[in-house]
């Protein structure tokens, strides 16, 4: 190691742990001085190599293990309780929807405007073919559109 | 519901590691596992660095973190976690390694050399491969308290007087052994550095 006088400094330096002044007259002296020129280079240099090797680091998935060592739990974050409240309101919202048309069917005794709609929607017989798509010459492709019966249309 | 309701407040990277500690000490497991994840990384090369084997390392880092789960209310400096947390990995490793029984202990030999001219360019220093091969077995040659407190400083910028805290140690004894390794990892690297290889 050097023997000047302000080498104990220069590690400061190097870690840029010493003030911006301080950094500014130790760079200025190791100008004139090899021995400390030298020891900040090496410094410098040192130090480059641990952040180098830091940059590189991979961690594993390890908190598992310490989270079956310590009894923790995986926490709840507060974005799934937002999500499930939401989730309830919708559902509410569905159940709600569903069950108005239900109820004017029960009042009248005959299957409502929904629920035939529904139905028939389910149905494959509701499509009706213009012309049957294996008539069609190959590459036609999608001109099969379904048609709605006129019979649901005027119920509506 | 309303517990359910209630919010604590969001975790984000600026939240200081002492408020993560009281929150974690209070039994927020959140709070503990973003310590967690802000120096499981450090931690594990730290004790990679000790133990010089992978896997190994993986299982202290994860013991490492029960035990600072566990003696977290220990914790009242709560800004100094990390090197709180370093002290347990280094005893976690230091028991380890007496189980392992082949490392060395005690401490190393201190017949240092002290010549360390020409030094290298601080800017065209590259740890490739070969220089990285260089570089552990060097740190393997240092004995193991010399070694966690050269990599507390310079790896894991520790100040010279939380390593003391951490080590039982005083400051001079702390700036006596960092220096001493310094100087065996300087001898070993440098001509792997300056082109001067033997």
């Amino acid at each position: 190691m050097s023997r000047c006088g302000r080498t104990a400094h220069l590690e400061a330096v190097a870690l840029g742990e010493a003030s911006p002044t301080l950094a500014a007259e130790l760079r200025a002296h190791t100008k004139s001085c090899a021995l400390c020129r030298h020891e900040l280079n090496w410094l410098e240099s040192e130090s480059a190599l641990f952040r180098q090797r830091a940059g590189r680091d991979e961690v594993a998935q390890l908190w598992k293990g310490v989270a079956s060592r310590s009894g923790l739990e995986t926490p709840p974050r507060d974005w799934p309780r937002v999500l499930v409240a939401m989730a309830a309101a919708a559902a509410l919202v569905l159940m709600v929807g569903n069950a108005a048309p239900r109820a004017s069917r029960s009042a009248d005794g005959s299957p409502g405007d929904e629920t035939l709609e529904s139905s028939m929607l389910m149905t494959p017989a509701f499509f009706v073919e213009e012309e049957s798509c294996s008539k069609l010459p190959s590459g036609v492709g999608f001109q099969c559109s379904p048609v709605v019966p006129a019979s649901f249309l005027a119920s509506r | 519901m309303l517990r359910l309701l209630q919010r604590t407040p969001a975790i984000t990277p600026e939240t200081p590691d002492g408020a993560l500690v009281q929150r974690a000490q209070k039994g927020e497991s959140a709070a503990f596992k973003a310590l967690f994840e802000r120096h499981v990384v450090g931690v594990r090369r730290f004790l990679r660095d000790l133990l010089r084997q992978g896997d190994l390392a993986d299982d202290a880092t994860q013991e490492t973190f029960a035990r600072a789960h566990a003696q977290l209310a220990k914790l009242t400096d709560y800004d100094r976690f990390k090197p709180w947390v370093l002290g347990i990995a280094r005893n976690v490793a230091f028991e380890a390694r007496r189980v392992r029984q082949h490392d060395v202990l005690e401490d190393d030999d201190d017949s240092t050399p002290t010549a360390v001219i020409p030094s290298p360019d601080p800017e065209r220093v590259l740890l490739d491969a070969e220089l990285e091969k260089h570089f552990t077995e060097a740190m393997g040659t240092l004995s193991g308290n010399r070694r966690a407190a050269l990599l507390m400083r310079l790896d894991h910028g520790l100040a010279y007087e939380e390593i003391a805290a951490a080590f039982g140690w005083s400051i001079p004894t702390v700036k006596n052994e960092i220096h001493r390794a310094r100087l065996k990892l300087r001898a070993q690297l440098l001509p792997h550095l300056t082109g001067e290889r033997t």
